[in-house]
């Protein structure tokens, strides 16, 4: 027995290497989707940056900062997984998982606590809630929050995907064999990190526009 | 086992910036707070992609180049033609 998923491969390590690739490929095009957007943003601060400024403060920098670091911890619990599974302690590997995937949750949490505040003091002009800005500019502002919600919602669903793929991992934990789970941690822990890249460019952009 | 100081030094770097990023906003450097504030994001872009997502081997650096490019032409293109 190989112990590949696949009869395309002769070795574990072929199959790992050629799944690496494709991550690395995939996650090149997501840089795609998330690079438009950030693009639409530049161009927009470029053209109205007293009002994004104005309307960014706004926001929570407290609980912006806070679900940063926990997004960082995040990366840091999956990093230890894949370290685990390469030495093959396979219970701790499924613990760290555990813990980064509850950090995500931690996370959509508090973005869940920061929007429904958004929405309560009428900031949020979507679904076609009251929009109800008393700062300059209140056009400009509204499209900054468009923007803000567009770009923090797509960043979550991203984020669910990769909690329920890691609620998925560890229910297949127990079947797997040694190198099935290995190549998993090793895909899911390159897509939880390129997430927490695209928040590592979404906080500063959003929260820390001229303080 | 030196992998994990390794990682810890990384995420303990990668909490270090965050720090700085929200100090260096509270602070008017006048137009260099965009700057400096980016320039930490790929700094800790860097870290991440060096320590926690192993970036080795042709075709990995391959794909990455290769999406580099098309966002600096995506980028480029549309600054410059503003």
């Amino acid at each position: 027995m190989s112990g590949t998923e696949s009869v395309a491969f002769d070795t574990p390590q072929r199959e790992r290497r050629a799944d690496t690739f494709a991550m690395w490929v995939f996650i090149g095009s997501e840089a795609m989707l998330f690079g438009a957007i950030f693009l639409v943003f530049l161009v927009a601060h470029i053209d109205f940056g007293p009002a994004f400024a104005a309307a960014s403060k706004h926001l929570s920098l407290p609980l912006g900062t806070f679900n940063t670091a926990v997004l960082i911890t995040s990366s840091f619990t999956m990093a230890l997984a894949h370290m685990l599974a390469v030495h093959r302690r396979w219970r701790a590997a499924a613990w760290a998982l555990a813990a980064t995937s509850a950090l995500g949750i931690c996370f959509l949490i508090v973005k869940g606590i920061e929007y429904t505040k958004e929405i309560s003091d009428g900031l949020a002009p979507l679904l076609g809630l009251p929009f109800r800005y008393t700062g300059p500019d209140p056009v400009h502002a509204e499209f900054f929050f468009g923007l803000y919600f567009t770009m923090t919602s797509l960043h979550a669903l991203h984020l669910i995907g990769g909690i329920i793929v890691i609620a998925g991992m560890i229910a297949l934990w127990p079947t797997s064999t040694p190198a099935n789970r290995l190549r998993r941690v090793v895909a899911l822990g390159l897509y939880w990190h390129f997430v927490d890249i695209v928040w590592v460019f979404m906080f500063p952009v959003l929260y820390l526009i001229n303080r | 086992m030196s992998e994990l100081r390794k990682l810890t030094f990384g995420y303990l770097g990668l909490l270090a910036l965050l720090a700085l990023t929200v100090g260096s906003s509270l602070i008017d450097l006048g137009g260099f707070n965009v700057a400096l504030n980016l320039a930490i994001a790929a700094a800790k872009a860097v870290l991440i992609v060096m320590l926690f997502m192993h970036l080795t081997g042709a075709l990995p650096r391959l794909a990455v180049a290769a999406a580099g490019l098309w966002l600096v032409i995506l980028f480029w293109l549309t600054l410059v033609g503003r």
